[in-house]
Formats: structure tokens, sequence, C-alpha cells
């Protein structure tokens, strides 16, 4: 889609539409300094799940998984299981338990419950290496829409959008602009949703609630001689229940999704607001396999040949389905400026989620323990830069789809940070042996595949790049367990606090 | 607190038998009979894998969360527990500290 040319038009509309979650954020001024990167805004339950759905959404929702659907029919499927089912996880498990225990992030969450400064700081440099993975998803979409934009070369591209970012985070940080979630995921699903109806529409099916709609085009392209919708054919039962259950711990684990439940202002706001985070994300993932069956169907009928190895070609599905439809450019720069939103949020706010661990667990810890609170703001602004900077160079050349690398970040999370915080709070006998036996585990279990895997084909199968948390996530809350069992207990004073204060009953 | 892990275990199994139980049905219908059945087998428009699979499981994790919402908001108001009461804003950990 790269000719040379600047799209105008959707150019606007993306800057139109950045100004406005500007302007609307300048009224939900940061209160605090020590709340850089972790603040929110929070209105009703509604607004809660508004903001989970919000920071939820990134490249890989809006452009990687209808991608994941054009090139490999249901086996994306287990991206949108994935993706919904883990907050089941989340809600009866974690997200009350952790609002109980009153702390600010994930690897504060893990320095108290296991009382090792050394669990915390392993946590947080784990944190920051997944945020720096999810970030290179992001910056690639950041970058394949830029580049559509620009009419520039992906490398270009990659550069010119990084730019983008971090001016974009800047100027809010300077001008002390608070996120405006809930109009962000309105205005996201709207610009998701609103062409996938005109889409629709042109091709003459059930437009008015396109997530059934395209089930017609399922059967048309069958027709006409394309069975990719079948299951489990170029790919197995195991190898999609692997992806789902990795999508799912991953959930779970995510530092950016944990974060939303340290700041609500209640607990029962905590557990509702997930109910309509979920829905709000549902919402988003019932329409994604539309965009990429649609845009099967017209390379079908315009002869156009399919290509099942170009990547790039999948990720920018949505804008090209809108592109071979017809559909008026402004319809196209909706779609544009809803990724190039999507992207800018999930990465502003994983980026800042990495410095504010890095400000606060890492650097008081290790570098400057009399750091004061504006010594911290500012070592957080300066690894922002320095985040940006690795993901930039790591975007350059990424390893595979939008999906595929958030996923890798999805297995990471689930490897490590989900089995700390569900024997953490589960399982009293959980301490720091054990905690930090079990996420060096979880780091190796997940790096070994990407490493080693071609030489050691066996490991590949059981252990997927992007799958392994299936088997890992169990794997290291057995050496969690293990390694506990064969030393010293935590204090009483931590087995009476999760009895009396998140468990809410009396010892017996 | 008995209970809670009672309602919680039911839960978890509800999402567990229901994602790997569609996903083992829907293997056994492509490998028993053909995927052309399992496209012509339809419902809401779609091939009946697509909306068991895409458009009924995020439907029943929603279903499940709202179940056990009102579980707990029912149990919290019976034995007036934390979480019914418990609201407080979060501070710092270096507040704390200090």
């Amino acid at each position: 889609m790269i000719d040379g040319t600047v799209q105008v038009l959707p150019l606007a509309i993306v800057v139109g539409l950045l100004a406005l979650f500007i302007i609307s954020g300048l009224r939900h001024r940061a209160r605090k300094q020590w709340e850089y990167g972790l603040s929110g805004v929070y209105t009703g339950r509604i607004g809660i799940g508004a903001a989970i759905a919000s920071n939820w959404m990134s490249a890989a929702s809006f452009l990687g998984l209808a991608g994941m659907f054009y090139l490999k029919g249901y086996y994306a499927m287990a991206f949108v299981v994935g993706w919904t089912g883990g907050y089941v996880l989340l809600l009866v498990l974690m997200a009350t338990q952790i609002r109980r225990f009153g702390k600010f992030s994930a690897s504060d969450f893990v320095g108290f419950r296991y009382e090792s400064d050394t669990a915390r700081t392993l946590a947080a440099f784990i944190l920051i290496i997944i945020t720096i993975i999810y970030s290179v998803a992001q910056f690639r979409g950041i970058a394949l829409l830029v580049s559509w934009l620009f009419g520039i070369a992906y490398f270009q591209a990659v550069i010119v959008g990084a730019l983008l970012l971090v001016s974009f985070v800047v100027v809010s940080g300077a001008l002390g602009v608070t996120q405006n979630q809930k109009l962000q995921y309105f205005v996201l699903i709207f610009t998701f949703i609103l062409p996938l109806m005109l889409l629709t529409r042109k091709l003459g099916y059930f437009w008015i609630l396109p997530q059934f709609g395209y089930g017609a085009a399922i059967g048309d392209l069958h027709k006409l001689g394309f069975a990719w919708s079948e299951p489990f054919v170029n790919t197995t039962l195991f190898q999609w229940l692997a992806l789902c259950f990795t999508l799912m711990f991953g959930t779970a684990g995510l530092p950016h999704v944990l974060s939303r439940f340290y700041a609500v202002p209640g607990i029962r706001d905590a557990r509702w607001g997930v109910v309509w985070g979920l829905f709000f994300i549902a919402l988003i993932y019932w329409s994604a396999p539309a965009y990429g069956v649609l845009a099967r169907l017209f390379e079908v009928r315009n002869s156009i040949p399919f290509n099942v190895g170009d990547g790039q070609a999948a990720d920018m599905v949505v804008l090209s389905a809108a592109s071979l439809a017809g559909l008026p450019v402004w319809v196209i720069g909706l779609l544009a400026a809803g990724g190039i939103s999507a992207a800018f949020s999930a990465s502003a706010a994983l980026l800042l989620s990495g410095a504010a661990s890095f400000s606060y667990d890492i650097y008081p810890h290790l570098i400057r323990p009399d750091a004061t609170e504006s010594d911290k703001l500012f070592a957080a602004k300066g690894f922002f830069l320095i985040l940006a900077a690795i993901v930039t160079l790591l975007a350059l050349k990424p390893w595979g789809m939008i999906a595929e690398i958030a996923a890798f970040a999805f297995a990471l999370a689930g490897n490590t940070i989900f089995p700390a915080f569900l024997l953490g709070i589960w399982w009293s006998r959980a301490n720091s042996a054990g905690v930090i036996s079990g996420m060096l585990t979880g780091v190796v279990i997940t790096f070994t595949p990407l490493l080693i895997g071609d030489a050691l084909p066996l490991l590949s199968r059981l252990l997927p790049v992007t799958s392994s948390a299936f088997i890992g996530a169990p794997l290291v809350m057995i050496v969690m367990v293990v390694v506990s069992r064969l030393t010293a207990p935590p204090s009483e004073d931590m087995r009476r606090f999760l009895a009396r204060n998140v468990h809410g009953c009396t010892e017996n | 607190m008995r209970s809670d892990t009672r309602v919680i275990k039911l839960i978890l199994a509800g999402w567990l038998i229901a994602i790997v139980g569609i996903q083992i049905f829907v293997y056994l219908l492509m490998a028993n009979y053909s995927a052309l059945l399992l496209d012509e087998l339809t419902f809401f428009n779609l091939p009946i894998h697509f909306w068991l699979t895409g458009q009924f499981l995020p439907l029943w994790f929603i279903i499940l969360c709202v179940l056990f919402n009102f579980w707990m908001d029912r149990n919290a108001a019976k034995a007036g527990s934390l979480d019914g009461s418990l609201r407080f804003r979060v501070k710092s950990a270096s507040r704390e500290e200090d």
C-alpha cells in the first residue's frame, strides 16, 4: 500500500482524533507528581469498564486480530477466546484480592507479599521485558499505519511513528493531560464498527449486526473453493488450546491489565468494572473476524493472489478490506485513526508503566537509595525515553505479526507474573525463594523455544514460542510449590494478613 | 471463605469445560464427519464452530462473571464482609514507607 503519497484526509482525521483526546484529557489534569504513569479517571462501573477496555485495546486488537483471521482462519479464534477468557481468571482469582492488598504496582505487590526486595526487583525487570516485547507489537502497528499515511517505507515509518508517539506523550505530560479513557473507548469502538457496517452493506450482507452478517461471507468463500475456515486443518487441537490458555494466563499477568485494579475506588466497583470491561472488549472481538473474512472475499472476487507469507499485508487487512471495497477515504481514515489511537494509547500506557517500574522498584533500590520523589519522577521520564528507543530498534526488524509478538509477551507474563500472583494470593505457604525460582524458571521456559527451539523440535512442539504458558505456567507453579516447601515459610504476619485482610476470615 | 471458594471452583469449572468441551466437540465433528457438514450447520448465520467459539464463548464468560458478581454481592451483604464496606484510596509505596 506504499505509493509515495501522503493520505491527507486520513492524516487530518488522525491528528484531529489525537487532538480531541488531548483536549478532553486537559480537563482531568494529573493531581500528584507521584501518579506519573499510573493515574486514571474513574467514573462509576461503566467508566472503570471503559477504562479497562480502552487500556486493553491495542494494535493487536484493532489490526492484528483481523490479520490473524485473514491468514489463519479458525486458529485465530484462540486469540478471541484467550483474550476474553483471561478476564474470568482475573475476576474470580485476582481482581478483588489484589485490591485488598492496597499496593501500587505488580512489583510492589510481589515485594510486599513475598517480603523480598529481590523478588520485587526481579518482578520489575520481568515487567519491563514484557513492556518492551508488547510495545514492539504496538510499534509495528504504528509503523504500518504511518507507512500508509505518509507513503514511506516501513523502516522510516518505525522512526517517524516512534517520534510521533514520544512527542504525543511528552506534549500530553507537559500539559498535564490525563487519559479520558471512557471517551477513548467509545471513539475506538465507533471507528472500528462503523466502517465494518459500511463494508458489510457494500457486499450485500446483513449489515446492521455485521458480527453475524459476515457468516454468509464464509459460506460464499466456500462456494468459491476457499475452505480456510475449517478448524484444525493446519494446526492441531493442542496448538489451539496451548495458544488459548497462554493468552488467558498472560491476560491475568499483564502489568497494565493488573494495574487497573490497584487504583479503583472500591472492591465491588472493581468486580463490576471487569464485567463491563469484558463486554466492551467482546464487542471488538465479535467484530474483528469479519474484517479478515471480508478481505479474503474481496481478494477472491477481484482475483488478487493470496500470499500466505505476507505478514505485513495481513496486519493491514483492516485497511485493505475497506480500500478494496471502495469505501470513501474518510472511512479508511477513521480506521487508521482508530488503529493509531489504540496503538498510541497502549504503547504510552505500557512504556509509562515500565518507566514507573524502573523508577519506583529498581532505581531507589539498586541505583540510588536516597532518591527523592522528584528524582524518581526524573528517572521515570528518562527511562521512558530509553524504553522507547529500545522498542524502536527492535521494531525495525520484528520477528512476527502484531498478534504473534503480543502473544509472546503474554507467554512471558503467563509464565512469570501469573503464577507469582496466583500462588501469592491463594497459597499462604508460597515464599520468596519459591517465587524467585518460579519466575526465573518462567523466563527460561519463555525464551528457550525462541533461542534454541530450532535445534530441539520436540521442545518447540511442547512449548511453542507464542504458546508456552499452557505447559509453562503449571511447571512454574510446581517449581514454586517444591521450593517453597523446602525452604522457610513466610512470616506469621504475612500469613495472618492473607487470612484476615485478603480472604476476609479469621485464623482457624 | 469456604463458600467463596466453592463458587470460584464452580465458575472455573464452567469456564474450563466450555472452552475445552467446545473445542473437542468441534474437533470430533471435523474428524468424524467433514468440514462441509461443519459449514452447513449454521447458527445466527455463522458456521457452528465460528459461532460457538467466537460468539458464544465470550458471551459465556460475561455470563459467568455476572453470576460470580451477583453471588459475591449477595454474600457480602449477608456477611457484612470487607467487600461491601472497604473503600479506600491507594497510596504510593514511598508514601506508605514514609
